[in-house]
């Protein structure tokens, strides 16, 4: 076997690791599902990372999943698997990750590695970003939260300092009755294949009025879309939504959305099943 | 050094911690029941136990496994669990290559383990990970019901 020298750390705290970060550039590993793939070498060579490695997934500070008042936190580290056998986590997310991958892969992939690894079709990141959900760093120096919105740059790119490393994922003011959530995948297999084009959305109504309405997109641009603006448009609107109204909502996505070709699937696909997701999805009646 | 329990025994490599554990397992410890189909995650016939739990082998860098319990087909072919599986399998015409197996049957115990009664549906979710391109799946979700109502109480 080829062995080359490359450092590697699996710190027994924390605290270690915060200190490793400080003082060389590390990458770290969670799952490594994603990554494995990416720094993938010929058979038997260790993978191709060109900085020293510090090994994450065992730390027990970035497995918890508790609740402050009505936010959930969700350690870093936590798998899919951990996650969906957890009470805290609301069943609308539960049920929308039983669509992601398949047990294997939900097994070993991290909700810190799928937002960290920041692709324009990662699985959790518009169900995240239904939940608003805020992402909390530490350094050896400190701490610090971002919206998931600021952390998340573009493909591969996030916020995130050398020395940081992203202890928790909140979600922020979980209501006690979930609201209408749907969320949906479309990949060439049902299991284990990346997302073409993903959509979810969440609907609260009361007396037959719209009181909150999020969309988001995945896999139609560079991050995931989130339109407030248009999702304002729909707070007050009587529900059951009317056909001119659901007509508005679709031509403003209609033009906000640029999906593009590549060797998965052709923007004009990804468009047409975007807007058909969403126009679905408004058309609930109860 | 990195120390792990493989089938049982106590083990150490001193591989480099990013190396993947199908080729540590294959190459270094000669167990040749995992395979390696995609490479990528997507196929399943590298799946192994890791603490109990299935996971692609192929997607697993050494260096995460200090300590852990890997089984692999090898070892968890000396149970009576394979015994009965294997039985169903003959029995239910599930196997033609035979190169998803390992993994099939890996996925299969991870999935009688944790839920030792499944419907149909959650036995197709159970071995959604793992591709077969021979049999069209049939035979080997018929396999696993049988191996679940003739093992009732085996897991």
């Amino acid at each position: 076997m080829v062995t080359k020298a490359i450092a590697s750390y699996r710190m027994k705290s924390l605290d270690e690791t915060l200190s490793q970060l400080s003082k060389e550039d590390c990458q770290l590993i969670a799952g490594g599902t994603d990554l494995m793939v990416q720094r993938k070498s010929p058979r038997g060579a260790p993978g191709r990372f060109d900085k020293p490695v510090v090994f994450i997934d065992h730390l027990k500070e970035l497995k918890q999943i508790y609740r402050v008042n009505q936010d959930i936190h969700i350690g870093a580290c936590c798998t899919y698997s951990e996650m969906m056998e957890h009470h805290l986590i609301p069943n609308i997310l539960k049920k929308a990750m039983k669509e992601i991958a398949a047990p294997a892969i939900r097994n070993r992939g991290t909700i810190g590695g799928n937002i960290c690894n920041a692709s324009p079709a990662g699985d959790t990141l518009p169900l995240l970003y239904i939940f608003n959900a805020k992402i909390r760093l530490r350094s050896a120096k400190g701490e610090r939260a971002a919206e998931i919105r600021d952390f998340i740059q573009g493909p591969r790119k996030v916020d995130r300092l050398k020395d940081e490393l992203v202890t928790e994922i909140i979600l922020p003011e979980v209501p006690e009755v979930q609201p209408y959530f749907v969320f949906e995948k479309v990949a060439n297999r049902r299991a284990d294949a990346i997302t073409k084009i993903s959509f979810a959305g969440s609907m609260r109504w009361d007396e037959g009025r719209i009181q909150d309405a999020r969309l988001a997109f995945g896999a139609v641009g560079p991050t995931i879309v989130r339109a407030a603006d248009i999702e304002q448009k729909l707070v007050g609107q009587a529900f059951p939504l009317n056909d001119k109204v659901i007509d508005g909502i679709v031509a403003e996505f209609e033009s906000l959305l640029k999906p593009i070709d590549d060797h998965r699937s052709t923007g004009v696909y990804r468009k047409t099943v975007a807007l058909n997701l969403l126009r679905h999805f408004l058309e609930v009646r109860a | 050094m990195i120390k792990f329990i493989l089938n049982g025994k106590e083990v150490e490599t001193v591989a480099p911690a990013t190396v993947r554990l199908i080729d540590l397992l294959r190459d270094d410890f000669q167990l040749i029941g995992p395979k390696e189909g995609c490479g990528d995650g997507e196929c399943g016939t590298c799946s192994v136990l890791v603490n109990q739990l299935v996971q692609n082998s192929c997607l697993i860098p050494i260096g995460a496994i200090e300590g852990a319990e890997i089984i692999t087909i090898d070892g968890y072919c000396n149970t009576e669990q394979f015994q009965l599986l294997s039985e169903c399998y003959s029995e239910a015409g599930a196997v033609q290559c035979g190169y998803c197996i390992p993994g099939m049957i890996m996925a299969s115990e991870a999935l009688l383990s944790q839920n030792p009664h499944p419907t149909e549906e959650e036995i197709r979710e159970g071995i959604s990970g793992n591709l077969c391109r021979c049999t069209g799946y049939n035979m080997i979700v018929d396999a696993i019901d049988l191996a679940a109502k003739k093992g009732d109480g085996l897991w």
